[in-house]
């Protein structure tokens, strides 16, 4: 590990000064637990860790009638266990504690989370130098497949890691980010980017671009009577051992439903869905055609195994893991059904 | 017997300090002075070291000391592994080594080397390997030790003539790590031409000829210390590890300490042979077996480590678990470009019983019979397989047989299958999941383990002057509490309690030769040796005693301090009482002996009940319940011997479903050494689990008492195997058994994995 300097700069605009003045030398750096383990193994080099642990703003879940912010530097054991998220974002609530070990659910933050590079192995091993790092082709084509993506891959075939992005998708979310020219707001799906934008990126983050928070829209019921509108949602993630597990896939769900409530029972209509699948693409995943399928359908008319059949149905498996459409399709019919059977 | 001794759950030794973090380990341990040592390693699969320079790295300043392969001394750390060489053979081999200052300056001094290599072409497939012009890892070529080995008894081709029809199959088991908490650790430290080392070690005897044997020096000029042992398992140390921390010490005349990092750990320590076994089984319609033919093709990597072994046990189920007159087996062992295979915990008898035990449940289910009445029905009885005794009579039967004619000493194996049956409810089917897109089923296997008797053990007992009682003995306590069994066995001979006896052991300067931790053998061998050394210390002490009690040896015994007239227990005298009037620092008394038997072959059994439920949509297989019934003779510390076998089963639920260490076929690097990719299972996968022991008191290991250590690891792969056919309908062939393979596997059931068995007359 080479030396480098820590530095705590006690604003947003201060860290974004650092890194854009640095330009590319500097790192900001959360939880570490990701990070670090990249500066041990050699992949990165930085001379400056820009610290945000001083930017008490960061560090907040804020509620309020249009729905929720929260800070890039709020750990994930606080989202997995923050009342009004595990009440009303369940999907985010659970993928948060799925995800990891308790210890670095401890130290790991949202935005960390969010940032956090792929774990292709042919990236992470100080010994391959692929295409994601500077190489000239991607070196798992030619070896191990399994746990990259089934659609999305453009010469890298990298799976977005995170599940707090996944759900955050489903979720509708945005995302806050700070630079050098004032804040703005992104939303999800825009955030993230595949290797047909920039093979060495995972994000369109800009130079002195920090990322501050998450904005979810919606939250507690809304409307009155007949009217009333509910979100449920859920995350189904599939792994090989039940901690310590990326996801091999994952599926989360997000249904606003009308009428839901003793009412007219039957006539219960889904108004808005989101759906996202991770470990199958360079991010995360949206099942367009399942939305579609699913918006202002009557929950009684829904087939659950058709719609998930729906998802990926444009999926290119790698020689080594077409499981990966099944179970992806498996997850997000339990899902389905986990949501519109309660 | 005393309260504390044989049978009793005592505490075992060490763990007090292991759990408040008093105890240290290697890497724990500082000198003052003491230098950060590394190891370069090779990010070839095979090349020739043609040239190295360190100008730049020892211009650093704080390098110390460089060791390469063109200034290291001549000698061999195995006979296929010089100290270091010019000839590299996989991804991690060690190139060079050195020490600095601090860990930042070696590290850095690392990447300011430049080698030069000539890249060799590679071969990672031991088929591949064996095949006429490949590659030649080794001088000779890479069939391992330059033969095949073949085993048998009676005549498979008669066998197979007899049989109604016969089945086949064939099975691969991967390549997965021990996984231990501690990587290997070494530090070492001369005082002139006398070499001290504190390592990671499984035998210090062991250890310390090994490394006289590298550095070319008198084994009396070297001293090895054990300290505590972060995880065992067979493997530390098969590596070059202590002899070049030795080497760079004596360079730089300075304390040196080499500590592995996980990475290394996984990649360049020492782990399981994966294995390619082929079984043909010979059966009649009634259920009979009339031929056993197998043949194995083990990956050793790019050493031989302990691969012969490997190779011998690899084979034991085969030979010798079924009661059958025909009997072969044959291995091969292959030298590849991949990480070293070594020993590690059961060797190969989880591959081994793998391949076998799966087969069996094949053969019962195409007759149509229970796989319990099926094993009952063929299980090898205590009067061992049918022929004839090769082994001259009168002569201590010191390794597995492979003939018949000669009985076990005590088998178990028929009460671990009944009582483990009823314990887990055998009789009566899984009950359905209530998510219908999950299945259970229930499955089963047994094993058998040569252990126990095992290499010439020796051990001291001795008394000091005031009356304290200490155990002597070189062996290694690998984390698995041997020692604390050996302090028991004493306790029990001299009537003391467990806490009254202290124990002295692995450090070559002062405990009696020793060998290595390892077959099992610890508890029966070395236990065997302390009984006896205490026997005679007890005599001793009663012949002391006779002539101021003024009573005969035969009426005298010793107990709670004491030695006292049996029928006139007032008469007594102290122990400090009686050593205090003695000449010298302590009385001691010393056994050296051959364990075993000439009359009996030494095996401890065991049967495993496990139920699965598969979840059919996401191909995770998750283990429900989990009975283990084993015949390990008599119990000396049940609490131990619960973590023996729960321990074994949760090792091998990792080989059973999800762990493998994977080399990438175009670079020869290990893709996955990590905690986090190697997937060893997290206390959250593992499943309940009840341990039984047979009510066997063995008539010849100490105080009745047979092997454990292993055992447990030998029948676990299969028995969940067997448990995922009963569940899903669908036999898997190779491990791990991973939810990417079930999804397809459920997906062309059909085409590739065909329920039906094929009869093949």
């Amino acid at each position: 590990m080479r030396p480098f300097q820590y530095v705590e700069p006690a604003s947003l605009e201060e860290a974004s000064a650092i890194l854009a003045r640095e330009d590319g030398k500097a790192r900001i750096i959360a939880g570490g637990s990701d990070l670090l383990d990249e500066v041990k193994d050699g992949l990165l080099f930085p001379e400056i860790l820009v610290s945000l642990s001083g930017l008490p703003e960061l560090k907040r879940v804020q509620v309020s009638e249009s729905g929720m912010e929260i800070g890039a530097m709020v750990t994930i054991s606080q989202i997995a266990n923050q009342p009004h998220i595990v009440e009303n974002y369940q999907a985010l609530a659970q993928a948060a504690a799925g995800l990891a070990t308790p210890q670095i659910r401890n130290v790991g933050t949202l935005g960390g989370n969010l940032n956090q590079r792929p774990r292709c192995w042919y990236y992470r091993s100080p010994l391959t130098h692929c295409l994601k790092k500077g190489g000239d082709r991607c070196l798992a084509l030619e070896g191990n497949t399994k746990y990259l993506c089934v659609t999305g891959g453009e010469r890298c075939f990298i799976v977005h890691p995170s599940d707090t992005a996944v759900a955050l998708t489903a979720l509708k979310a945005g995302v806050a980010v700070a630079g050098p020219g004032g804040r703005r707001r992104i939303p999800i799906d825009d955030y993230f980017s595949g290797p047909g934008r920039d093979v060495l990126r995972e994000n369109v983050l800009e130079a002195g671009e920090v990322l501050a928070g998450v904005i979810v829209p919606g939250g507690p019921s809304t409307g009155n009577g007949e009217a009333a509108l509910a979100r449920k949602s859920c995350y189904l993630k599939a792994g090989e051992r039940e901690a310590g597990d990326f996801a091999l896939a994952s599926a989360a769900v997000s249904l606003t439903v009308s009428g839901m409530g003793p009412a007219e029972p039957g006539v219960d209509r889904i108004e808005d869905a989101g759906i996202a699948l991770g470990g199958v693409a360079p991010i995360p995943h949206r099942a367009v055609e399942v939305e579609e399928y699913l918006k202002g359908r009557l929950i009684d008319g829904v087939n659950p195994a058709y719609a998930a059949g729906l998802a990926l149905k444009s999926a290119r498996p790698l020689p080594g893991n077409a499981y990966k459409v099944p179970l992806a399709r498996n997850l997000l019919k339990r899902a389905l059904v986990q949501l519109l059977s309660s | 017997m005393t309260a504390t001794g044989v049978g009793a759950s005592v505490v075992r030794r060490g763990l007090r300090e292991k759990l408040t973090g008093e105890a240290d380990y290697t890497a724990d341990l500082r000198l003052p002075g003491t230098l950060y040592g590394c190891i370069l390693r090779s990010p070839h699969p095979h090349a020739e070291v043609l040239s190295v320079d360190c100008s730049k790295a020892e211009a650093l300043t704080g390098v110390r000391a460089v060791l390469t392969p063109f200034d290291a001394p001549p000698g061999r750390v195995a006979e296929d592994m010089p100290v270091l060489d010019t000839r590299v053979r996989f991804v991690g081999d060690e190139v060079l080594a050195i020490a600095a200052d601090d860990r930042d300056t070696a590290l850095r001094a690392l990447e300011l080397v430049k080698v030069d290599y000539r890249v060799l072409p590679f071969i990672l497939d031991p088929e591949e390997a064996l095949k006429p012009g490949c590659t030649e890892i080794h001088p000779g070529g890479n069939l391992a030790t330059g033969q095949v080995l073949s085993l048998e008894r009676g005549n498979v081709d008669a066998g197979f003539a007899q049989a109604d029809f016969v089945l086949e199959d064939e099975c691969r088991t991967p390549t997965h790590s021990a996984a231990p908490m501690e990587p290997r650790a070494a530090l070492a430290y001369w005082e002139g031409d006398f070499l001290t080392v504190w390592k990671s070690s499984r035998g210090v005897h062991v250890d310390r000829a090994a490394l006289a044997a590298a550095l070319e020096m008198p084994e009396s000029k070297i001293r090895i210390v054990g300290p505590y042992l972060g995880g065992g398992f067979g493997n530390k140390d098969e590596s070059r590890l202590g002899a070049l921390t030795a080497l760079l010490a004596r360079r730089t005349n300075r304390p040196v300490r080499i500590e592995y990092s996980r990475e290394d750990e996984f990649v360049a320590g020492r782990v399981r042979h994966s294995a390619r076994i082929k079984t043909r089984l010979g059966l009649t319609n009634d259920g009979s077996i009339t031929a056993i033919d197998t043949t194995a093709l083990l990956d050793t990597g790019a050493y031989l480590a302990s691969g012969p072994g490997v190779a011998r046990r690899t084979g034991q189920a085969a030979l010798y678990l079924y009661h059958c007159a025909n009997v072969r087996y044959r291995a091969t062992l292959a030298y590849t470009n991949r990480p070293v295979a070594g020993s590690y915990r059961a060797l190969g008898a989880p591959q081994g019983h793998f391949a076998l035990e799966t087969l069996i449940d094949r053969a019962a289910e195409t007759i149509g019979m229970d796989p319990l009445e099926f094993r009952l029905k063929n299980r090898v009885r205590p009067e061992g397989q049918p022929g004839k005794r090769v082994t001259p009579v009168g002569q201590i039967i010191d390794s597995q047989p492979v003939e018949g004619g000669v009985p076990f000493s005590s088998n178990g194996l028929e009460e671990c299958l009944r009582s483990g049956s009823a314990a887990f409810g055998w009789e009566t089917p899984a009950r359905p999941s209530p998510d219908p897109a999950k299945t259970r089923g229930r499955g089963m296997s047994m094993m058998i383990y040569r252990g126990g008797p095992g290499f010439d053990s020796s051990a001291a007992v001795r008394i000091d002057r005031e009356g304290r009682i200490s155990v002597v003995t070189g062996l290694m306590d690998v984390g698995e509490g041997a020692t604390t069994v050996l302090a028991q066995m004493a306790a029990d001979v001299l009537g003391a309690e467990y806490a009254e006896i202290d124990v002295l052991s692995a450090d070559t300067e002062s405990t009696p030769l020793a060998p290595i931790t390892a077959g099992s053998a610890a508890t029966f061998s070395t236990g065997t040796a302390v009984v006896r050394a205490a026997g005679q210390l007890r005599q001793r002490l009663l012949e002391l005693a006779a002539p101021g009690l003024e009573a005969p040896v035969e009426r005298l015994e010793l107990g709670g301090g004491y030695v006292r007239v049996r029928d006139d227990p007032a008469r007594r005298i102290g122990l400090s009482q009686l050593t205090g009037r003695m000449e010298g620092e302590f009385l001691e008394e010393k056994a050296t002996l051959s364990p075993g038997s000439p009359d009996f072959i030494v095996n401890s059994f065991g049967a495993h009940f496990v139920e699965v439920e598969v979840d059919t949509e996401t191909g995770r297989v998750r283990v429900l319940d989990y009975v283990a019934a084993h015949d390990s003779g008599r119990i000396i510390n049940p609490k131990t011997a619960l973590g023996q076998v729960e321990g074994g089963i949760s090792q091998m639920l990792g080989l059973a479903l999800s762990e493998e260490l994977i080399t990438d076929g175009p670079t020869g690097v290990t893709l996955n050494a990590s905690y986090l990719e190697h997937k060893s299972p997290t206390i959250q996968d593992y499943p309940r689990i009840r341990t039984l022991f047979a009510n066997v008191v063995d008539p010849v290991g100490p105080f009745g008492a047979k092997a454990l250590g292993e055992v447990p690891c030998a029948g676990v792969a299969a028995a969940v195997a067997n448990a995922v056919f009963d569940a899903t309908g669908l036999r898997f062939r190779d491990l791990p058994i991973t939810p990417d393979r079930v999804l397809a596997a459920l997906a062309d059931r059909e085409t590739n994995y065909p329920t039906g068995c094929q009869r093949s007359l």
